[in-house]
């Protein structure tokens, strides 16, 4: 799958909920159909960002853990 | 946006711990679209005037030391930037003001206004309240 990736957000190193408040900033600055992919190494973003995604009605193009194994990228298009 | 779900947070305690978390969860409830009003009240409106934010004269517990320690963004840090994302509002207590002696001018500028719990009970009716 092959997703073009408008905005990376690193948000590693922040605590809760920071890496979703980050998120959140940047997909309200974001143009319709835009997708940010954040960078998270807090625990709670794997379960957190998703769960948000649902509520505002985005989409989550992915949510996968990095290849070192420390932190997850997710995906979000700002569908409305 | 009126017909948001409303979320309202009672703070009494004043424990950091306790003002954190309900920073933290009224942000991400504005954040996410809820309307939300804090109310704070007794000891916990001390945490809201400048003299104890300017001297970071906190009562911390193990957890509050470490979330100071690891520069987590403190409440009032989080209640300003959910401002920027959200409907948040902070009211003050007017009878601890009033007891206190405090003024408008002694509140961090996050606060929003002063009111009674009658007036509180108004903008929160008809949500859920949440005590800490």
């Amino acid at each position: 799958m092959s997703v073009q990736v408008d905005k990376t957000v690193d948000a590693r190193g922040s605590y809760c909920p920071g890496p979703l408040m980050e998120l959140i900033k940047t997909v309200k600055a974001a143009s319709v159909g835009n997708t940010v992919e954040v960078w998270s190494s807090d625990q709670g973003s794997v379960n957190d960002i998703p769960e948000w995604v649902k509520k505002v009605g985005h989409e989550l193009l992915y949510s996968e853990k990095a290849d070192d194994g420390e932190y997850w990228r997710i995906a979000v298009k700002k569908v409305k | 946006m009126a017909d948001a779900p409303k979320l309202s947070i009672v703070l009494m305690s004043g424990d950091i711990e306790k003002v954190h978390a309900g920073a933290l969860m009224g942000s991400i409830a504005a954040a996410s679209g809820m309307e939300v009003n804090v109310f704070a009240t007794m000891e916990a409106l001390k945490l809201f005037t400048k003299e104890t934010v300017d001297k970071q004269d906190f009562r911390v517990g193990e957890i509050g030391m470490k979330l100071m320690e690891k520069n987590v963004d403190p409440y009032y840090k989080m209640i300003e930037d959910a401002k920027d994302l959200g409907d948040l509002k902070v009211y003050a207590c007017s009878l601890v003001l009033d007891v206190m002696g405090w003024e408008k001018g002694d509140l961090l500028d996050v606060v929003d206004d002063i009111m009674g719990v009658t007036a509180f009970f108004g903008v929160a009716e008809g949500g859920q309240i949440m005590v800490l």
